[in-house]
């Protein structure tokens, strides 16, 4: 009343298609004002820095092999938080997922790779990853679905005993997954069946495609199929769920398990390379929870995650490389995932209503 | 009504022209995205005085009530106060000027006792509370105007009547000389309208405004100074005078024709028994939900349960459809038992349902007409919306529903229209032919136009041989169309009649929980 404006919530009764493109594009845009706000702090220059960023992930042949093979594992986890999310279900422990896929696919290799063949063993990696990531999320699954517990929360602890559990099998002396008799901790390279090169020398390896297909039948299958019909009415109304005789339990319990499948599959993906080890390096790269938010800025959409998984792989390769070249701190890549996160929920409020601002005045003519 | 009412209306309207109306709208336009709410629209109640807003739903009434207490801000047009103009940014700005909502869903904190709740929002409060002299307070409020009501017990005990009545002495707890009241009498069963339109003149007659929300004729004739009717947003007439007023012109201002609800029954013998229940008792919590219930539904025939809101209907109903397993009895459609055998088995068996929540249980509110017709069939594994497209466009043909096609979104459709297209699901036939159509308040919140239109759709699922149980808190609803009527209370069958025979105050007193003659 005070006031002479006031700014005005109006819900949309629907949201302009344009927007849905506009609003993550400016997340991004407002993000990297906010970097370079930072930047400027702490006298940088945000012009060189993001200009270097930009050909160091995208404009470089190098670099943009470079972002493509990593966005191979961040596409993994991208959609592997945005199949539970699409049906409310908050896994955002894909990060311990994914180390155990790390893990599941180290395993495989060394205990098998050397008696089978390679068009065996990628599979094989590729599967006993994504089961030891779906395991890592039995738990959660299964207390949720019964219990209602909330998946928040166990999945987000088991991702620090999924941490530790890394450590261990590198770090505890005489563990299968290290080389013997080294003086430095080290995870054995898994044997050349388990594993392939890169496309021409590069950091783009052939799981690259295969991704990419998994999230395209994904979309597929959200759009068109029986179990994509029944995701859709139990994310939207548990109780008409009901009433149609879908089981929400069961439905609940395998998209979990699915998505912690998908997690573990980028780690078995890190392993075919270019890891091609247990590396408890992997615990500062965060790339599970990169995921959450490369699922958030697709708004769950799986062909739109391939765009936001490239994106973002950009982003951070080119932020890791800048302070190899310049002095600039690794953590701007980071701090930028972060503040596109929350610009991207933040403009959410954008797509659903319609803000404007209004005299008061004017009410009361 | 006597006709010494007549004249106690007159007075406050006609007596002095000098004194300023206790609250007028002036020329009221709000607009909201694709509707105009309200149209220019004017009304002034005065003090002493009770002043009807009647209208279909979506007529504008409950926007109007909303921008007269604070809730909404008019787009252009004023309000003034005993003649002054106010600007109500704000319920709590609305209660300063003493004007007070008594809204439909009540807005009461359950664990919480009545005196707590009245004094919810106060400012005035000291930090430490005085449990015992607010109890006072809020009690010797409640007396002056006869409301009885007991300030220590909590909300979550009371029946729907007596939670009301929290919510009015809450009101004039705050100050509020206009009360609001929305569609007041929509959850209250006849006795307990009785009792609040007893409480309404002692709150006239004590000089408070009322502003009656409301779309039924029959009582708003009974309450009524001044009525004022509003059509698609626009005031289509007033019409003053207690008692008196013509319940066919109130009709057609409202609805802007004559309308003709059909009170049509079984002519033809009815046909072999499609649903038996027998001795159905269901247990939740360790409370009896249901106890004992016995009865059969035949081909053609309609069997109308009545009974107030929470009584087990839809307990009753959720059981019949397999949503719930009960704890003892059976249940069995077309001969074949489905007790425990799951909503799908049911459905096989020939089973429609309408749940009485449409878009929280009978639709998926962001999917497509295409989709929610999807819900109760049998999908492939592969959905084939291909072919159901050509059908899905026949059934908005038919059943006359407002859409933009198919892909038309179930949230997006007008009550009337979501309804219509859960009855075109359900009557159409997913996984077999329709059979047993159990249907639960197929008409509230409905226009009478739709009204109409579902009644009639009903009753020709009747005349082809379809079972229908109907089950309806809306008692005019029961007694017009039933072919036999049940009375739920507290989960037991108290009462049965035959729909021609039934008598309102035999079946209203059975709604009470008043032992009728009969059926025990």
């Amino acid at each position: 009343m005070r006031s002479p404006i006031r700014i005005v919530f109006e819900q949309r009764s629907e949201t302009p298609k344009h927007l849905s493109v506009l609003v993550p594009l400016l997340s991004v845009v407002a993000a990297l004002v906010v970097g370079a706000l930072f930047l400027l702090a702490t006298g940088y220059s945000p012009l060189e820095t993001y200009s270097n960023m930009l050909s160091d992930g995208f404009t470089s042949s190098r670099g943009i092999t470079d972002t493509l093979g990593l966005s191979t594992v961040l596409i993994c986890t991208g959609i592997s938080a945005a199949f539970a999310f699409q049906m409310n279900l908050y896994n955002i422990g894909g990060e311990g997922q994914l180390y155990l896929g790390m893990i599941g696919g180290a395993w495989a290799g060394l205990a098998l790779g050397n008696q089978l063949p390679t068009f065996v063993m990628i599979p094989v990696v590729l599967l006993v990853g994504a089961l030891a990531g779906a395991s890592w999320i039995l738990l959660p699954a299964f207390v949720r679905s019964r219990l209602g517990t909330s998946e928040i929360v166990t999945t987000l602890l088991l991702t620090y005993i999924a941490a530790s559990l890394v450590k261990h099998f590198v770090y505890s002396p005489g563990s299968f997954f290290v080389t013997k008799n080294s003086a430095f901790p080290q995870g054995r390279l898994v044997p050349d069946s388990a594993s392939l090169s890169g496309i021409g020398d590069t950091s783009l390896y052939p799981t690259f495609f295969l991704v990419i297909l998994i999230a395209l039948v994904l979309f597929w299958v959200v759009k068109k199929t029986e179990y994509g019909y029944r995701i859709q009415v139990i994310s939207d109304s548990p109780r008409a769920a009901h009433y149609a005789g879908i089981n929400a339990n069961r439905t609940t319990m395998s998209v979990m398990l699915i998505s912690g499948a998908l997690s573990g599959l980028g780690g078995a993906v890190l392993i075919i390379g270019p890891f091609g080890r247990l590396d408890p390096g992997i615990i500062l790269l965060g790339y599970g929870y990169a995921g959450i938010v490369i699922a958030a800025l697709a708004r769950n959409n799986f062909s739109a995650i391939i765009v936001s998984g490239i994106l973002f792989a950009g982003l951070r390769s080119g932020g890791d490389k800048l302070q190899i070249s310049t002095d600039t701190p690794i953590h701007i890549g980071v701090m930028l995932q972060g503040a596109i996160l929350l610009f991207a929920l933040g403009g959410e409020a954008f797509r659903r209503y319609h803000i404007h601002a209004v005299r008061t005045e004017r009410a009361t003519q | 009504m006597t006709n010494a009412s007549h004249e106690v209306a007159k007075g406050p309207h006609h007596a002095s022209g000098a004194a300023p109306s206790a609250l007028s709208a002036h020329s009221i336009v709000k607009r909201f995205p694709g509707v105009l709410a309200n149209d220019s629209v004017d009304f002034d109640v005065l003090p002493g005085e009770v002043h009807t807003l009647l209208g279909e739903n979506g007529a504008g009434k409950s926007t109007l009530a909303a921008m007269l207490c604070g809730l909404y801000q008019p787009d252009t047009g004023y309000i003034t106060r005993n003649g002054e103009r106010i600007a109500l940014s704000s319920p709590r700005a609305g209660l300063q000027h003493g004007i007070a909502m008594v809204h439909q869903h009540f807005r009461l904190v359950e664990r919480f006792t009545v005196a707590e709740n009245v004094i919810l929002g106060s400012r005035d409060l000291s930090y430490k509370l005085n449990r015992s002299e607010l109890e006072d307070k809020v009690a010797a409020v409640a007396e002056s105007y006869g409301l009885p009501i007991e300030p220590g017990a909590t909300v979550g005990d009371l029946s729907v009547g007596q939670r009301q009545r929290v919510e009015i002495v809450k009101a004039l707890y705050q100050g509020a000389e206009i009360l609001l009241l929305d569609e007041p009498t929509a959850v209250l069963v006849p006795a307990e309208v009785e009792k609040l339109f007893e409480n309404v003149h002692a709150m006239t007659k004590a000089g408070k405004s009322i502003v009656f929300i409301s779309h039924k004729l029959g009582e708003v004739v009974e309450i009524s100074d001044r009525v004022t009717v509003l059509r698609n947003g626009r005031v289509t007439g007033h019409v003053s005078g207690r008692g008196t007023a013509d319940t066919k012109e109130l009709a057609r201002l409202m609805v802007g024709r004559d309308i003709e609800l059909t009170t049509q029954r079984a002519s033809h013998a009815t046909g072999h028994e499609i649903l038996q229940i027998r001795d159905l008792s269901l247990t939740v919590g360790g409370v009896n939900v249901l106890s004992d219930i016995s009865f059969n539904v035949h081909a053609g025939e309609m069997v109308g349960i009545a009974g107030v809101a929470g009584n087990g209907q839809r307990e009753l109903a959720d059981t019949i459809a397999g949503l719930m397993s009960p704890t003892s009895g059976s249940i069995s459609i077309s001969g074949s038992m489905t007790t425990d055998r799951g909503p799908i088995h049911a459905r096989e068996l020939g089973l429609a349902y309408v749940p009485e929540d449409r878009l929280g249980m009978g639709l998926v509110p962001s999917m497509s007409i295409l989709d929610n017709l999807l819900l109760t069939r049998d999908r492939r594994v592969v959905v084939d919306r291909t072919t159901v497209r050509p059908e899905a466009t026949r059934l908005i043909e038919q059943f006359e529903i407002k859409a933009n096609g198919p892909d038309h979104m179930a949230r997006k459709l007008s009550g009337g229209n979501a309804q219509k297209v859960l009855l075109a699901r359900e009557l159409s036939g997913g996984r077999t032919a329709t059979k047993l159509l159990v249907v639960c308040s197929p008409t509230r919140g409905l226009d009478v136009g739709a009204i109409e239109t579902v009644r009639a759709l009903l009753d020709d699922a009747r005349s082809a041989g379809q079972a229908i149980l109907l089950i309806s808190e809306d008692l005019d609803e029961v007694m017009s169309l039933s072919d036999r009527i049940f009375v739920l209370y507290r989960g037991s069958v108290v009462h049965e009649t035959p729909g021609e025979s039934a008598q309102l105050a035999t079946v209203g007193a059975a709604m009470a929980g008043l032992k009728p003659e009969g059926k025990s």
